[in-house]
């Protein structure tokens, strides 16, 4: 799975820090979640979308062989 | 509020253990150096949870939450592999000592390895998992 978190952070200038600020989760967690070591539940992945103003299928990337 | 309880627990149960082991080591009399591993062992433990806490001490400083749903999960992961490395170390330990060393190891022996074994396995796939991904 790949996600475009780091590329809708920088169009709104925003750190890992803040973005985690914003969702409610710790620095790690945005940077695991980017380098696609971590699978976020549901809630978190709408809440990430959310925050970076898009939906889920936007955000994340799935490739059908995973 | 929450997140604050939990710290100033975990700092209570380290100072806690600290204590106790002060106590028990001045009272000990001459240690032997099975019981310098153990107390080493405990050390260590002790070190990582004060890492951890103010591991989560800095986060909420930063206003950032102690604990997430990523911790939680790697919580829960390390339990298991602590819970497991517990069962087989109360089964292989008296084992391997009697088997290689012809040492029949006593109940209480038997029983701080079992505890340390399990803490020793939950701190490091904790630490592990937390701050290396999974």
């Amino acid at each position: 799975m790949k996600t475009r978190i780091k590329e809708l952070r920088a169009r709104y200038d925003l750190t890992q820090e803040e973005l985690a600020k914003k969702i409610g989760v710790r620095r790690e967690t945005i940077l695991f979640i980017e380098k696609g070591k971590y699978n976020p539940s549901l809630k978190l992945a709408h809440d990430i979308a959310k925050a970076l103003q898009t939906t889920v299928d936007e955000l994340f990337i799935f490739k059908d062989d995973e | 509020m929450k997140d604050i309880k939990g710290i100033l627990l975990g700092i209570g149960i380290a100072a806690a253990v600290l204590v106790t082991l002060s106590f028990y080591v001045l009272n000990a009399g001459n240690i032997e150096l099975e019981e310098f591993f153990l107390i080493g062992i405990v050390i260590i433990l002790v070190v990582s949870a004060m890492y951890i806490i103010w591991d989560r001490i800095k986060n909420v400083n930063k206003g950032l939450p102690a604990q997430d749903e990523r911790l939680k999960l790697t919580n829960y992961k390390a339990c298991s592999y602590g819970f497991i490395a517990s069962i087989w170390s109360a089964v292989g330990i008296p084992l391997i000592s009697g088997i290689l060393f012809d040492f029949e190891m006593p109940g209480n022996y038997v029983t701080a390895v079992v505890v340390l074994c399990g803490g020793l396995t939950f701190m490091i796939s904790y630490l592990y998992f937390a701050y290396k991904g999974e």
